[in-house]
């Protein structure tokens, strides 16, 4: 039973998402295992995803970052007022959709650097930090779209949100070949490359040390503030990827909106992924399967029609049993 | 009948058998001393009887009754209280709020004030304390709470006291009024248990003094039967000579480290040292010297507000570790767990993260984080099964081990050992000084800060002394011993 508990909590995540992947397929069978179907899930969590993959560093070094869901309706506002502006003025459309991304990426990452540097050289708490960017972010992004929707009129961007790599010899029922979303790519690719910092450089040795003994880190000749200032921005970095790409399939911004409680979805990919709230101790694998798990349930209850309004409930009660079951698996460890 | 009473206690943790089927006795109007090494099983006994920590077998019998502690609130209920080595009192509130923290007398169901402060005066008069009960805690000095404590203790009509090193923070003034409270306290019936590793306090005070070593109840002693030099070979179990290696020639030369005028806000005012290679030089004072927070200002962990410090001749600023390692010092903190090793961490990870730029260029190559491992355990006899595991898995000695190689790693040229030895057991303890022996012998320039004279005095070539933030003097060769170094870190004629 222990042994059980302790497979479980190290693993649960898979556990859990296979569980519900082969629910799914008894249940809803040839709907549910359409490459369409498949590929919408991996495009709905590609979004979160991203953010989530920084966010778990942020994690790691016992760190947390509120400003996410805020800061992607800046970088999203700021991308397309980019864009307008550039298109209005005569630059070519691939010219002005490279200059949106840059945009959405150097906001992105320049909140995250300040927040970093804030959080190591200010000396305040991560949680009150990004609460401050919580606010502000938004508001500055509400006061860019005067209150409301800021449209794109660049209607290839969109291209950017449906576009993608078609997979040789799949197609839909319509005979449609079905592409990979650059945005499912790019998480994926953000993915490896998190667990390469992680697992194969210093960096990643730097950032468990800081979370684990913030203290021992500094004594080890660590510069313990670089390493938290290089972990907010990165993760800004991701939030105006996933910016990006969430503005580009809407092909417009709702700033009052886009990214609503985004800094939740990621956070709770990340602790259901396994990664320990007090730091030290994280994966990218499990955020990714968090991430997944997550979008997951919430095409389930979409599909079995459970009212809008209860789902947040059930989200809440999958973090919660992600997280007792992490517990139950530390209280074993120290018998 | 005796007032408290352990019999056959054993105490197994997974990597070392604290407590060996030690039985021991209290009486009432006693001062029963419990005298051991580092590591020795006092610590533990102590904990068993205030009830921190259960044993694995054996029985504690309180008035002649079978008892069993489960917590300490259940342990002071019945009228034993310990007064900690480090005071745990809650600074921001009142003398009275602390002494009466967790039973504070109501009426009506709202705190009594005016009871709570006059119930504190009276006891403070009792322990013979200036100040008075309104007085916040965190404005009194060691000594004070330290009274506070006993207050505490007192108002739960506590009949054992548990002393554990109360007179390592205090000066001799505090002392000598500390011990006439210990006095008051036996004549009016109670049982006073005082740990000290201090053998003249010891002898001076207690009526019985039982010697642990390695978990063993070694001998107890009637008052008068043995002179502090028989205890120290009962505590050590072997003449001190054979625990310390020989001391390797030191060729004269200029000296690698010189720090000067070294000052800290609140613990230093005017520290000089200077270490020459080869040489091994001790750090000695009481707690609250200034020694630890000097030697953390020289590498860089603590802010200094002025202090020179020169390698090789050359000035240089330490402003973090970093810039120490940079300038070839390493610094082995006294704080294995807080500061020194990350204990989630692998054995393997712990030994390269201070030097991890050897190791990834730019990509981490583990497969030579392994070997230098592999070479450090066989070096220093490290006991792990399993160096990937996390180091917290191992015993205190084989960490420290860890801890000292992760700086060794660093190849540097002066080393700064805080406490070395620290709760480490007698065999990695020789193993641990014959390493900082081939260090010197090889060249590297030691400090050595250690609270353990007789470490001081069988390692070290040269010993630097602070009192209150001040180097007040230094001993060198023949003129160091255990009564030289106390005369200076006392500041007074040994008795």
């Amino acid at each position: 039973m222990r042994k059980l508990l302790g497979f479980l909590a190290e693993n649960g995540v898979l556990v859990a998402l296979i569980v519900l992947v082969i629910v799914c397929i008894t249940q809803f069978g040839g709907a549910f295992l359409q490459p369409e179907s498949i590929r919408n899930l991996f495009s709905q969590a590609s979004y979160i995803g991203i953010i989530a993959v920084g966010m778990t560093f942020v994690i790691m070094t016992a760190g947390i970052d509120l400003s996410v869901g805020s800061l992607v309706a800046l970088c999203g506002a700021v991308a397309i007022l980019t864009l307008n502006k550039l298109a209005g003025g005569g630059s070519s459309e691939s010219v002005s959709i490279l200059m949106a991304a840059l945009a959405a990426l150097g906001i992105g990452a320049t909140a995250g650097f300040f927040n970093g540097f804030v959080i190591a050289f200010g000396r305040v708490a991560p949680f009150v930090v990004t609460l401050a960017g919580l606010a502000a972010f938004r508001s500055i992004a509400l006061v860019l779209g005067q209150g409301g929707e800021i449209r794109s009129q660049v209607p290839d961007f969109q291209e950017i949100g449906f576009g993608g790599i078609p997979i040789p010899g799949v197609t839909n029922q319509a005979g449609n070949p079905v592409v990979v979303y650059w945005s499912v790519l790019a998480f994926i690719g953000v993915a490896l490359l998190a667990s390469f910092l992680l697992n194969y450089t210093r960096y990643g040795r730097y950032v468990i040390a800081v979370g684990a003994n913030e203290r021992a880190a500094r004594y080890s000749a660590i510069d313990t503030r670089a390493v938290k200032v290089w972990t907010y921005g990165f993760l800004g970095l991701l939030v105006g990827l996933a910016a990006f790409f969430n503005v580009a399939r809407m092909n417009s911004v709702g700033t009052g909106s886009v990214g609503l409680f985004y800094e939740l979805d990621a956070i709770a990919a990340v602790v259901i992924g396994g990664t320990s709230l007090r730091g030290g101790k994280g994966r990218i694998w499990g955020t990714v399967a968090g991430a997944l798990l997550l979008t997951l349930i919430t095409t389930m209850m979409t599909w079995y029609r459970v009212d809008t309004n209860w789902q947040g409930v059930v989200r809440g009660v999958v973090i919660l049993v992600a997280v007792l079951l992490q517990r139950g698996s530390k209280s074993n460890d120290s018998n | 009948m005796p007032r408290l009473e352990v019999r056959d206690v054993v105490m197994q943790f997974p990597a070392v058998r604290a407590l060996d089927r030690v039985s021991l006795s209290f009486e009432p109007s006693e001062v029963h001393g419990v005298i051991g090494e580092n590591g020795a099983g006092k610590s533990t006994l102590m904990k068993i009887l205030a009830g921190v920590q259960q044993p694995t077998s054996g029985s504690v019998f309180l008035e002649g009754d079978s008892v069993r502690f489960h917590s300490v609130r259940d342990a002071l209920r019945r009228g034993i209280a310990m007064i900690h080595q480090e005071l745990d009192l809650v600074d921001s509130l009142s003398v009275a709020e602390n002494v009466f923290l967790g039973s504070e007398p109501t009426r009506f169901g709202l705190l009594n004030r005016a009871d709570m402060n006059s119930r504190t005066n009276e006891l403070l008069r009792s322990v013979g304390a200036s100040f008075s009960s309104s007085a916040a805690v965190g404005s009194l000095s060691i000594a004070g709470k330290q009274l506070v404590e006993i207050a505490k203790a007192l108002s739960h009509e506590a009949r054992v006291l548990i002393m554990d090193e109360p007179t390592a923070v205090l000066t001799d003034q505090e002392t000598v009024a500390l011990f006439g409270l210990i006095e008051d306290l036996k004549s009016s019936g109670a049982t006073v248990i005082y740990i000290s590793h201090r053998l003249s306090e010891v002898e001076r005070i207690c009526d019985r003094i039982s010697v642990l070593r390695d978990g063993v109840l070694v001998k107890t002693l009637g008052r008068g039967e043995a002179s502090q030099s028989q205890m120290a070979s009962l505590m050590v179990g072997r003449e001190l000579s054979e625990m310390f290696p020989s001391k390797p020639e030191l060729s004269s030369s200029e000296p690698i480290l010189v720090a000067s005028d070294f000052k800290v806000p609140g613990h230093v005012t005017n520290a000089n040292i200077s270490v020459r290679s080869g040489e091994i030089v001790g750090l000695a004072g009481l707690i609250g010297s200034g020694r630890t927070e000097f030697a953390e200002a020289i590498v860089g962990a603590r802010t200094k507000r002025s202090g020179e410090t020169r390698v090789e001749g050359k000035p240089v600023r330490i402003r973090s570790p970093k810039d120490a390692i940079l300038a070839g010092i390493a610094y082995v903190s006294e704080d294995r767990k807080g500061t020194g090793l990350v204990l989630q961490m692998s054995v393997i990870e712990n030994c390269t993260l201070a030097n991890l730029r050897e190791y990834a260029k730019p990509l981490m190559n583990k497969s030579k984080e392994r070997i230098t491992a592999e070479g450090w355990r066989r070096k220093l006899d490290i006991r792990a099964n399993n160096l990937r595991a996390p180091i917290a898995t191992l015993s205190g000695g084989n960490q420290q081990k860890v801890s000292i190689a992760k700086w060794l790693e660093t190849q540097p040229r002066i080393l700064v050992l805080d406490e070395p030895t620290r709760g480490v057991d007698i065999g990695a303890k020789r193993e641990i000084y014959s390493l900082i022996r081939e260090l010197a012998a090889s060249g590297t320039a030691c400090l050595l800060i250690s609270s353990e004279l007789p470490e001081i005095v069988g390692m070290c070539h040269r010993v630097v002394v602070m009192r209150e933030g001040v180097t007040v003097g230094e001993l060198t060769g023949e003129e160091i011993s255990e009564g030289a170094i106390m005369q200076l870190a006392a500041g007074v004629e040994a008795a």
